[in-house]
């Protein structure tokens, strides 16, 4: 794969440059990882569109010079159902929050799930809201504070991969910002999958998570985000203790079912019609 | 009473009924005969949230000329197929309204010029209740000249689905046949 | 000539103006629009899919417009109010498309067959903020077949989303118009971009193609799409150069049917399906004698002041029925600005104004005959 100092400047937006992220943010590691897996497939930046959201993963668009959709909270997967089935030439990329994708957004994350639309769903888990400033998420895990969960949360977090899995994604992947090379890893392999994509990454968020936690800084907590952890291929080598109240890392899922607008072809074709998937 | 009746312009008609019965139905197949005959028409619906045996109003107005408002105040031709559409609407008719009952809607609260014909158990004679609309179409036309009979023939054709073409085109002759033969009760 | 009802007019409509995208979510009494192009669309090759909601209807839509499609939804009440911030997404991006709201009784779920005109302030105003807003309305099968086709024009032409108005009465109404065929699908190609062209402010709307890199958002951002610095005042003057397009060409946009006004003492205003009641109590009253006459609007926004101004010079007063409790009723009133008195009549029960309510509405006015002038609203 490609290493640092490789050039990625045709796919990046340098006039909106710097990024809105806080110093030691993940996400710049996983928008990074975004550029190395468009180059990594060497696809054509005007052949793809990036979507987001709002909050701080919703920024992503902007940094990429392809088409660029920076939507409204929550709805992404909605716009981009619209954008791939009018041009489905397009390769879809959607950055999405966990406010974005578990919250506001869930009705419309299942959905897309279910629909097995081609289009890959990058999840920036940093478990806070951190644009407006450090408020729980359904992400946010039991007893963690945020602004909103001041005497610690009591709302059990949602699991990205279950939840994806069982509305029907395709492909279904899970890591961390800690494990670098795994991220463009993840995220090509997701593009390439013809089929409803979910790579959730788990990322830090120092400014709130961190701070309103006690967990320190970026280094800690990306130690913290491995001590979480465990590689799901590990299971068998692992006790009962090493796994418990931790989640597994990998491709959770990787199958072959209709996808949607290649199902919309074909509909149109017994119907008379031409439409091009 | 039936030559009495000479159709004012524009001509308000009123189906009620229950949902399920055909009332809409009906109403459409009024409507397209009428402009069959050259008229300008306009149908309007309304029913309730249930598909089966809510109430169901169906509304033509038919006219010479363009018509500006689309409903039917008081109506100048009525059919009704059901006991509640029967209290809710029989009172709102013209004072030379023609007014078609089911005879099996019991009432002791008709008015003079309510006519009361067997339009379901014709229609059950069919084998098909659902027909009791087209038959009350049938005997509406022979009384109230809002559209030819070919020309209702011809809009069924259009509307009907062809499963059921027959049994309707039977049931609009029965439904002619009840005034030609005057079976009138009331 | 053919029986057509108005929310198959709607389909044609649409059809005629370019539609090849459809996204909805099922609502009384909007519902047989998408049914039908459910059955149309797959078979032009264009789009339709059912979402999960009317947010996801919207947003679906916008993408597809994005994507290079003609794009329209179509709900009432509920939905419409749920698809408030993706209209304001669509005003701050320019995006092009079209919504059809059929009114009907609220708030809240109301009832959904019975007809309103409860949203037609919502359609202006609904969405935070301030944006130019195109707002149509109609009265007939034939002007919901008009309207709607007109609605994609204007859409593309002023890169806004365009409403297009209707009520439940409207939706479920047959008339016998004549329409002109459904054209065949449209290939489109993407006209040659100028160089450095940028996609927003007052250029033409450019969907995404292998020639742009266009960064798209809801955040205020310059005619180049970008967000950062003091973009403030940017942002603000390419809405304010977009409701200056529309006053720019007003008398081709805003549309209204003057009926018997020419020697009228007393006016009517009103629109949609009320307009019809309204005209046949023209008729009623003329024959009684009284001289008055119908404006009827067909475009909502922007609201048509130089026409009501002009009028309300030369009658004695303005009745305006609606269907709601006093709505459009308030823009009229600030467009005649005391020059004569204004009367309101309004409903919200589901029921349509009767030509007679409004005719002896106009008599027990024309009775007193205004020593009210001083009377603005009441009577």
């Amino acid at each position: 794969m490609p290493r640092i100092g490789e050039d990625l400047t045709s796919y990046l937006r340098e006039g909106m440059m710097p990024t809105v992220w806080c110093p030691g943010c993940g996400h710049g590691n996983i928008f990074r990882a975004i550029a190395e897996s468009f180059r990594q497939l060497n696809l054509d930046p005007s052949r793809i569109a990036v979507l987001g959201g709002i909050g701080c993963s919703g920024r992503t668009p902007f940094y990429f010079n392809t088409n660029a959709m920076h939507t409204t909270h929550g709805r992404v997967l909605a716009f981009a159902t619209g954008l791939k089935l009018a041009n489905p030439r397009l390769t879809v990329i959607v950055a999405m929050g966990d406010g974005d994708a578990l919250a506001i957004g869930a009705g419309h994350f299942v959905h897309a799930a279910r629909r097995n639309i081609d289009v890959t769903a990058i999840l920036y888990n940093n478990s806070i809201y951190g644009m407006t400033g450090g408020q729980e998420a359904p992400s946010t895990p039991l007893a963690f504070r945020s602004t909103t969960s001041p005497f610690g949360n009591i709302e059990p977090a949602f699991d990205t991969v279950e939840l994806a899995m069982a509305a029907g994604a395709t492909y279904v992947a899970r890591t961390t910002t800690f494990d670098f090379d795994d991220m463009p890893r993840y995220i090509s392999e997701a593009i390439l999958h013809p089929g409803f994509s979910v790579v959730e990454i788990l990322s830090q968020c120092p400014t709130y998570f961190g701070r309103l936690n006690q967990l320190g800084d970026a280094p800690e907590l990306l130690k913290y985000e491995r001590s979480q952890t465990f590689l799901a291929e590990n299971t068998p080598l692992l006790t009962k203790a090493e796994m418990v109240g931790k989640r597994p890392l990998g491709v959770f899922r990787n199958e072959i079912r209709p996808e949607y607008t290649k199902e919309y072809a074909k509909l149109c074709q017994a119907h008379g019609g031409t439409y091009h998937a | 009473m039936p030559n009495q009746f000479s159709s004012p312009d524009p001509l308000g008609i009123r189906l009620s009924g229950r949902g399920g019965q055909g009332i809409i139905l009906g109403g459409v197949i009024i409507a397209q005969a009428a402009m069959y005959d050259g008229l300008f028409v306009v149908h309007t619906q309304s029913y309730g949230p249930e598909a089966r045996l809510g109430s169901s109003k169906s509304e033509v107005v038919v006219s010479h000329f363009e018509i500006s408002f689309p409903e039917v105040v008081n109506a100048d031709v009525f059919l009704c197929l059901s006991r509640e559409a029967y209290l809710k609407y029989h009172r709102h008719v013209s004072t030379s309204a023609v007014s078609i009952i089911d005879d099996l809607i019991a009432t002791e609260d008709s008015l003079p010029n309510e006519i009361f014909l067997p339009l379901r158990r014709t229609a059950r004679s069919l084998n098909n209740e659902m027909t009791a609309n087209i038959v009350g179409i049938g005997a509406l036309i022979a009384l109230a000249h809002a559209a030819q009979p070919v020309s209702v023939e011809k809009a069924i054709r259009e509307w009907v689905k062809p499963q059921f073409l027959d049994v309707n085109l039977m049931a609009l002759e029965a439904g002619l046949s009840l005034i030609h033969h005057k079976s009138v009760r009331g | 000539m053919k029986l057509v009802q108005g929310n198959e007019a709607a389909v044609m409509g649409a059809l005629a103006g370019g539609l090849d995208f459809y996204a909805g979510y099922p609502i009384t009494p909007a519902t047989e629009i998408m049914e039908q192009l459910s059955r149309i669309l797959p078979s032009r090759g264009g789009v339709f899919i059912q979402m999960e909601d009317e947010l996801a209807a919207l947003g679906a839509v916008i993408g597809a417009a994005w994507g290079g499609m003609r794009a329209m939804t179509a709900t009432s009440g509920p939905g419409f109010s749920l698809m408030q911030e993706h209209i304001g997404y669509a005003a701050m991006t320019q995006t092009p498309c079209v919504v059809i709201d059929s009114q009907r009784i609220g708030p809240s779920t109301g009832q959904p067959t019975m007809p309103a005109q409860g949203d037609v302030m919502q359609a202006r105003w609904g969405s935070h903020g301030d944006r130019a807003a195109l707002v149509l309305t109609a009265s007939s099968v034939k002007d919901v077949f008009d309207m709607t086709r007109q609605a994609f024009i204007w859409a593309q032409d002023y890169r806004l989303p365009v409403i297009v108005l209707l009520d439940a009465v409207l939706s479920h109404m047959r008339e016998n118009v004549e329409l002109p065929p459904v054209p065949g699908p449209m290939t489109r190609q993407n006209a040659q971009i100028p160089e450095n062209q940028p996609p927003f402010g007052s250029h033409p709307f450019q969907p995404f193609s292998d020639s742009t890199r266009t960064i798209v958002s809801g955040l205020s951002h310059d005619e180049d799409g970008m967000t950062q610095g003091s973009i403030g005042h940017q942002a603000e003057q390419i809405i304010r150069n977009q409701m200056a397009d529309l006053d720019r060409d007003y008398s081709q946009i805003v549309q209204y049917r003057r009926y018997q006004l020419d020697d009228a003492k007393w006016a009517i205003v009103a629109y949609g399906i009320t307009a019809r009641a309204a005209r046949a109590a023209v008729h009623l009253l003329r024959e009684s004698g009284i001289r008055v006459g119908l404006l009827e609007l067909m475009t909502l926004w922007p609201f048509p002041e130089k026409t009501v101004q002009e009028m309300a010079h030369v009658v004695h007063g303005l009745l305006i029925p609606e269907l709601n409790l006093g709505q459009i009723v308030l823009p009229l009133k600030a467009a005649v600005c005391g020059l004569t008195p204004v009367f309101f009549m309004g409903r919200a029960d589901g029921e349509l104004f009767q030509p007679e309510e409004i005719a002896e509405r106009i008599v027990r006015l024309d009775q007193k005959d205004v020593g009210v002038s001083t009377l603005i609203g009441r009577d």
